[in-house]
């Protein structure tokens, strides 16, 4: 019985799962395109450069592209093309970077969104828990308060700003780390170790960046749960029948970490554009980057493509989510079987 | 003196706010005797729960001790609890002298580890060998009528009822001779109520405990077991007496009140119905002039505004703080 309704449980999820995402991509095929401009502006203007005298080849050139990359036909007729391209693993060819295919601009990159966003999501998770189950801890000490404060402060600090002093102050003013890439201009990337080396130093930003204004909200919700947890009734009662203070602390901190789980797990999943303004900022080379120049290009089939496997990434760590949870929760594992 | 367990003495405990005082315990003196059940009844907000907080010096900011003493025995001889701090109690005595069943005994023990392990942990805490604690869960689970199998299970997979029970054999499991359970049975069915005082009457038949305080707003439960009753109004005691003689001639006004608002069996009391009374508690952080009862009081006298009625003696074994039996007083 278990078995069959789990099998049930799990269809059903992934019947949802797909209709969502069939519309999800059918937003992201009509959304750039309702966005007033013409993409392919920007290669005629180069071409138009090459040819200043010769308007009739321009012409002609504008009506190739637009039949290579289908945008004379009806918006229907482009979208079943997509879908029927898509589903052979064909993204399509990028007009920005013409004639480079979306995959080939893609999976370039993802290894550089990965590398950097991965650690730096999971150290923030774990530090601001530990720092927000600290100040819940010790409650109205001069711990609580500055961890209070600074988780409230580096939270409310709109990213790209705090981003963008880091630059001025570690890179400009101290010059102890480079500004921007992620990489030395110049260098081909290699498995050497001067490499590495060279990579790790640009790394270092953008990572704490990330670190410390994510960090802060882990703390909030932490310390809140935690305070929470430490006023509930199984708190209350191991103390009463004599439970050392630091047993009940780690049920405490157990407890009011299993909705913290579900949140990392949310923010793995959009690991790979969530860090669009980290990349914009540091002019870092991964996925946020590369969809923004695809934004204000208007290349329509780049952002499908970046779109069509980030909304993938994210429903994927939402059904993990359901299985990690079940699997740290009895009470919704057991829950779920009888 | 030779038999009492626990002794207050005009306890005060306030909850300090930034500018006024709750008066949530304002005055008490009782005492609890070795082999009792001890009913402690009042409207909610009367300082039931407070209470329970004082005897086990449970002070946590706002809840202030503001004056009077608690004397707990401990081994024949008694220890003032009130003179140590509260970290001082829970070290010496909780769980090991005195115990509690809490409000919301459900939701009593942790939820994500099994029962077993909870027990484990118990031992851990108070340094004793966990196999044998276990086995005495496993006895403790068989006498309050529980599986022994359920122990390997967790909290959540039992009924609330069963629950209920867990956290009893839990609770007594280091025999305490002083169980305070508070509001126990108001989230349970009938059945359940009446399961849940078996299992209480037996653990005192055992000798697993000596002494129970009963606190509860319903009259109906505690009658079936008490064998005094204190009943509380705004934050003080009105009266304390046998229950019996209680039941038969409540003296104090309010208690007369608390006994009319329950339908019981006897044909007089069907015949008459519910008859509440009027009014409310009174707001604590500013109580009535005199006797806190007398706005509410249909025998009000001009005395009770201005003067506080004390708790005295006027039979044996039961106290009253009335003006209208000062006259009986010798």
């Amino acid at each position: 019985m278990a078995s069959r309704s789990a099998v049930k449980y799990i269809l059903r999820r992934l019947i949802f799962l797909f209709i969502t995402y069939v519309v999800a991509t059918t937003i992201v095929f009509i959304l750039p395109r309702a966005i007033p401009g013409n993409p392919l502006s920007q290669i005629l203007s180069n071409l138009s450069r090459v040819a200043q005298s010769n308007p009739e080849a321009i012409r002609a050139a504008e009506k190739n592209l637009m039949e290579e990359f289908g945008l004379g036909k009806p918006w229907y007729l482009q979208y079943v093309e997509f879908i029927g391209k898509a589903l052979k693993g064909d993204l399509g060819t990028s007009i920005t970077y013409y004639p480079r295919k979306v995959m080939d601009l893609i999976v370039p990159v993802i290894p550089w969104t990965l590398v950097l966003i991965l650690p730096a999501t999971i150290v923030a998770w774990i530090l601001g828990n530990s720092l927000g189950a600290l100040a819940a801890y010790r409650r109205n000490t001069w711990i609580d308060k500055g961890v209070l404060t600074g988780s409230l402060v580096v939270s409310q600090i709109p990213y790209y700003w705090l981003g963008m002093i880091f630059i001025f102050f570690f890179g400009v003013k101290l010059g102890w780390l480079p500004v921007q890439g992620a990489y030395s201009q110049g260098t081909i990337p290699d498995l050497s170790w001067a490499f590495f080396m060279d990579a790790l130093k640009h790394y270092i930003l953008p990572f704490l960046s990330i670190v410390v204004s994510a960090m802060g909200g882990w703390a909030i919700g932490m310390r809140l749960m935690v305070i929470y947890e430490l006023g509930s009734d199984y708190a209350n009662f191991s103390e009463y029948i004599g439970m050392k203070d630091k047993r009940i602390f780690r049920y405490v901190f157990r407890n009011s970490l299993l909705p913290q789980v579900t949140g990392l797990a949310l923010s793995l999943g959009s690991v790979l554009g969530g860090a669009l303004i980290t990349e914009i900022v540091f002019n870092y080379p991964g996925t946020g980057y590369l969809l923004f120049k695809a934004l204000t290009t208007l290349d329509y089939p780049l952002i499908q493509g970046v779109f069509v496997i980030l909304i993938a990434s994210v429903y994927l760590a939402n059904f993990i989510v359901d299985f990690v949870y079940a699997l740290i929760d009895p009470r919704i594992r057991i829950g779920q079987e009888e | 003196m030779e038999n009492v367990l626990l002794k207050a003495e005009n306890l005060r405990a306030y909850y300090k706010l930034e500018k006024v005082s709750v008066k949530a315990v304002d005055g008490l003196s009782f005492e609890i005797y070795e082999d009792e059940v001890v009913g402690v009844v009042g409207e909610s907000g009367c300082g039931k729960t407070t209470l329970s907080n004082v005897i086990f010096m449970n002070m946590v900011k706002p809840l202030t001790l503001v004056g009077g003493k608690i004397f707990l025995k401990v081994n024949g001889s008694f220890e003032e609890i009130s003179a140590l701090s509260r970290d001082e109690v829970k070290e010496k005595f909780w769980g090991k002298e005195m115990t509690i069943i809490p409000q919301s005994a459900m939701n009593a023990l942790m939820p994500t580890i099994k029962m077993e392990r909870y027990v484990q942990h118990l031992a851990e805490s108070h340094g004793l060998d966990a196999r044998e604690l276990i086995d005495k869960t496993l006895q403790r689970f068989k006498e309050v009528g529980l599986e022994t199998s359920w122990l390997k299970r967790y909290p959540f997979e039992l009924s609330g009822g069963m629950r209920q029970r867990a956290v009893i054999a839990v609770s007594t499991i280091l025999n305490p001779s002083l169980l305070v359970a508070d509001e126990p049975t108001s989230a349970l069915d009938v059945v359940n109520q009446k399961v849940f005082l078996k299992v209480l009457m037996s653990l005192k038949r055992r000798g697993i405990v000596k002494s129970i305080i009963l606190i509860t707003h319903d009259i109906a439960t505690v009658r079936q077991i008490a064998d005094r009753m204190i009943i509380m109004y705004a934050g003080k005691i009105v009266e304390l007496s046998p229950i019996d003689e209680l039941l038969e001639k409540p003296l104090h006004p309010y208690t007369e009140g608390l006994l009319n608002s329950v339908l019981t069996p006897e044909p007089e009391v069907k015949k008459r119905g519910i008859v509440t009374i009027p009014g409310a508690p009174p707001n604590l952080i500013d109580p009535p002039s005199g006797c806190r009862f007398h706005p509410r009081c249909p025998h009000m006298m001009d005395v009770c505004k201005e003067k506080e009625p004390p708790l005295v003696e006027i039979e044996p074994g039961r106290r009253v703080a009335c003006f209208l039996y000062a006259g009986e007083r010798t």
